[in-house]
């Protein structure tokens, strides 16, 4: 699975980036940066997490390829 | 799924006197009775009652339209047409992104400083006081510093300016005597914003932005007052009614403070704890645009639905143990600033003056103590109008 992001829609609250600080970060200008392409299993589960706390429901988890 | 054949309902009135000034053992009853619970007291209305459903609601706005449908009757509705609160897409992401360019987290994080500074002066001069009124004194005073600076509002409208937003508020609810004492304010404040042209802001603030890009984006001056209203209203019951629960919880659970006061690090968690808990936005409308089934309930099209945000985060369902406030809990994904396309605008600038009056009162405040808080009703706010307080540092 991928993390997708709508970037009409991400305001760059950061709120996903709080709850999985390992698969995604905003950079120095606020901008939010997905780090991890393919996610594991486990790492999709805490992907689901971030997405589902998004303010602007910006973030959805897509099959990889 | 099945439909129930008689939908749970109820003949509360959700915004008499009684229930506002006590509002959860109600909406506990109500989410027993069911997600999606009919009304009597109002026409085709229904309250929903649960967290999942009502942040289901919010992120569908196809089916749970903000067309001239958030608020409880029609005066406030019909002024609502065209506004970003009461349209839906495309009309509201043009508006919203006008809006945004001024108020997103990367375009407001570089006024930290300015109001990390305005808190530590605010708390500073009261803990020379000692005791002092949290509410007027305390909660009042920051978001409305902060607001007319960034906005660039002349200072003319500040002495009134917490009625107008308390009535702008409290019209949202059905057509009581709230509703109606408020709809005789408002005008004044259209008046007022009304006189108002490009060059009476501050250049460079956010309100003289508006009237920057009124000509590309073919607004009118009606347009540009309408937007200016929200941006000053929204901005005002809302943080400073989080300040005073914020100091009225803390003064009843000691530990909490001290558990704050150990820990900044908490104070993100912490004030997402006072948002969940006590939810300065009871309520907000939507209307379906097509029959729905709400847990094996059906809603007609047409009809209202009520968002109790604050029964939402109260639903035992999603949190754990809800009528307990824990600062470690940090429900980011509490409802008070809605969800989806509609969510609060200006939830960035809310948690830097939240977490800057919290950081500055835990620096140098060891207890509050306080005396009779008097509680200030409006139909869809939740907030103070008192609450003495004396401290210990």
């Amino acid at each position: 699975m991928k993390i997708s992001v709508d970037r009409d829609r991400c305001e760059g609250y950061g709120v996903c980036a709080e709850v999985a600080p390992d698969l995604l970060h905003l950079d120095d200008d606020g901008e939010l940066v997905v780090d991890v392409e393919d996610l594991t299993p486990e790492q999709t589960e805490t992907a689901a997490s971030a997405a589902r706390v998004c303010p602007v429901a910006a973030l959805s988890l897509r099959d990889a390829g | 799924m099945t439909i129930a054949s008689a939908p749970p309902h109820s003949d509360v009135d959700l915004f008499s006197d009684e229930v506002l000034l006590d509002p959860y053992p109600v909406y506990a009853r109500l989410r027993e009775m069911g997600a999606a619970v009919r009304l009597d007291a109002l026409d085709r209305v229904w309250a929903l009652t649960r967290y999942d459903h009502i942040r289901a609601a919010d992120g569908d706005w196809q089916t749970f339209s903000s067309d001239a449908s958030v608020g409880l009757n029609e005066v406030i509705n019909a002024r609502l047409v065209g506004s970003i609160l009461g349209s839906d897409p495309p009309w509201h992401d043009k508006l919203r992104a006008v809006l945004m360019a001024q108020l997103s987290p990367r375009s407001i994080r570089r006024i930290t400083d300015y109001v990390e500074e305005a808190a530590d002066r605010l708390v500073d001069s009261l803990v020379e006081r000692g005791r002092f009124d949290a509410v007027p004194d305390l909660a009042t005073v920051l978001p409305l510093t902060v607001v007319f600076d960034l906005i660039g509002l002349p200072e003319s409208g500040r002495g009134n300016m917490i009625r107008w937003a308390d009535a702008m508020f409290t019209i949202f609810g059905p057509l009581n005597d709230r509703t109606r004492a408020g709809v005789q304010i408002i005008p004044e404040m259209y008046e007022w914003l009304g006189t108002l042209q490009a060059e009476d802001l501050r250049p460079g603030s956010m309100g003289r932005s508006i009237f920057d890009v009124a000509g590309e984006q073919g607004f009118d001056h009606h347009q540009c007052v309408k937007l200016l209203a929200t941006y000053v209203t929204a901005g005002m019951d809302t943080t400073i009614n989080a300040i005073s629960n914020a100091v009225a919880l803390f003064a009843e659970h000691p530990d909490q403070w001290d558990a704050v006061r150990a820990d900044p690090g908490l104070i993100p968690s912490a004030f997402n704890e006072v948002l969940r808990y006590e939810s300065p936005v009871l309520a907000f409308a939507r209307r379906v645009t097509r029959d729905v089934v709400i847990d094996g309930v059906e809603v007609p099209g047409g009809d209202q639905v009520v968002l109790l945000f604050g029964s939402g985060n109260r639903d035992e369902r999603h949190y754990p143990d809800p009528d307990r406030f824990d600062v470690r809990r940090n429900p980011v994904d509490h409802l008070s600033f809605g969800y989806g396309i509609h969510t609060c605008a200006g939830q960035a600038l809310a948690r830097i003056e939240g977490h800057a009056i919290l950081r500055a009162l835990s620096e140098r405040i060891r207890r509050f103590h306080t005396g009779e808080p008097k509680r200030h009703l409006n139909n869809v706010v939740r907030g103070l109008e008192s609450l003495p307080v004396e401290i210990e540092t």
